[in-house]
């Protein structure tokens, strides 16, 4: 046994080690955003449009409103035509979303396909928000990191702006 | 060892008991709730805690009147809940269901104020208040239509000349009703005294 041998080997241990939570999340079935979508997807045999660059859109976002919006996650369900139970869909979001996200609001027809969910968890400062609506064929899924403090001075900071541009164009 | 075990066990479960025994934030009976829901075409809730209305009152505009009574209003409530089911026919609950979720609010601290029953639309609105030390710290509304059924609850201490600004929320244009009608009973009170006045 030379070195050549336990180097390698010491490697793939660690990565073993570093990526342990991650399989085992993985194996549990996971929580949140992606697990949702994912059980959507397997459940209704639909396939989800995820938006390309949505992690740097949601840096952006960040940026833009100084931390007031963050973790914006986006998956697009376009020509949905699976019948929808809104209680089994109810139940799998909450399922699939975990502990600590907590039902805020709840629109449900049994006849149409309109099905609204939104679902909020306090992070400290911020405020997860997950929001699922389908509406017709077409199926939205969002999840949203709100500061509200952060967020409401950007938008205090652009009224002021719009007031202060119908001011200059009076 | 065993003892110990049994110690651990016990202490577990006394530490996670008063977490799973927390009381619903809405004190309707869930079996009745469930029902309607499972009968009704259309179902809207709303729940907003506390902390979801700390959240919303920060988006306030302080600059915007009607907002700042909105952000003062909603600021101490621990709670706006909103139950709402829309039925396809008539029938699709009953007067058992509906004195089921009067009843869960029958204890003292809730007083009747309104109750109004029309037999011939079959349409009934009862609306109580929760009283602490003379002051309303809560308010329940049922309203009752031959298709639809609107449960309104907000706990906490209430302005009830601030009540209306809630009605744009959804499920809440009852309150908008509810001011309305007492604004009507005002007038109708000062006619009344006017022609007792008179009368004296």
């Amino acid at each position: 046994m030379n070195r050549h041998f336990w180097i390698p080997l010491g490697v793939a241990a660690l990565c073993v080690l570093l990526t342990a939570p991650w399989w085992v999340v993985r194996a549990a079935g996971g929580g949140g955003f992606d697990s949702v979508v994912n059980s959507i997807e397997t459940r209704y045999h639909e396939h989800a449009m995820r938006i390309p660059l949505m992690g740097l859109a949601s840096v952006i976002a960040g940026a833009a409103t100084h931390g007031g919006v963050g973790g914006v996650h986006v998956a697009e369900f376009e020509h949905f035509s699976a019948p929808v139970d809104g209680d089994e869909l109810n139940r799998m979001v909450e399922d699939k979303l975990g502990q600590g996200w907590e039902r805020m609001i709840r629109e449900t027809s049994r006849h149409g396909g309109e099905q609204t969910l939104i679902f909020s968890h306090p992070e400290g400062n911020r405020m997860g928000l997950f929001i699922l609506d389908l509406d017709g064929a077409e199926l939205s899924v969002v999840q949203v990191s709100v500061d509200a403090d952060r967020l409401n001075e950007t938008i205090i900071k652009y009224k002021h702006h719009d007031r202060g541009d119908e001011h200059a164009s009076d | 060892m065993k003892h110990r075990i049994a110690a651990i066990i016990l202490g577990a479960a006394a530490l996670t008991a008063p977490a799973l025994a927390q009381p619903s934030p809405l004190p309707l009976p869930a079996p009745v709730e469930k029902e309607l829901a499972a009968h009704a075409a259309n179902v809207t809730e709303v729940t907003l805690g506390k902390g979801m209305l700390d959240f919303a009152a920060k988006f306030m505009d302080n600059n915007d009147k009607d907002q700042v009574a909105v952000k003062q209003l909603i600021a101490g409530l621990d709670g706006i809940y909103v139950r709402d089911y829309e039925f396809d026919k008539e029938g699709q609950y009953s007067t058992d269901q509906l004195e089921q979720l009067r009843q869960a609010f029958g204890t003292p601290e809730w007083t009747p104020m309104v109750h109004v029953h029309e037999s011939k639309g079959g349409e009934s609105t009862d609306v109580l208040m929760k009283m602490v030390n003379g002051e309303p710290h809560g308010i329940f509304v049922l309203d009752a239509e031959p298709k639809e059924l609107t449960i309104v609850l907000i706990l906490g201490p209430i302005r009830m000349d601030q009540l209306s600004e809630l009605k744009g929320l959804s499920g809440l244009s009852k309150l908008g009703d509810i001011e309305k009608d007492k604004h009507v009973k005002d007038k109708t009170d000062d006619k009344g005294k006017a022609g007792k006045g008179g009368d004296q």
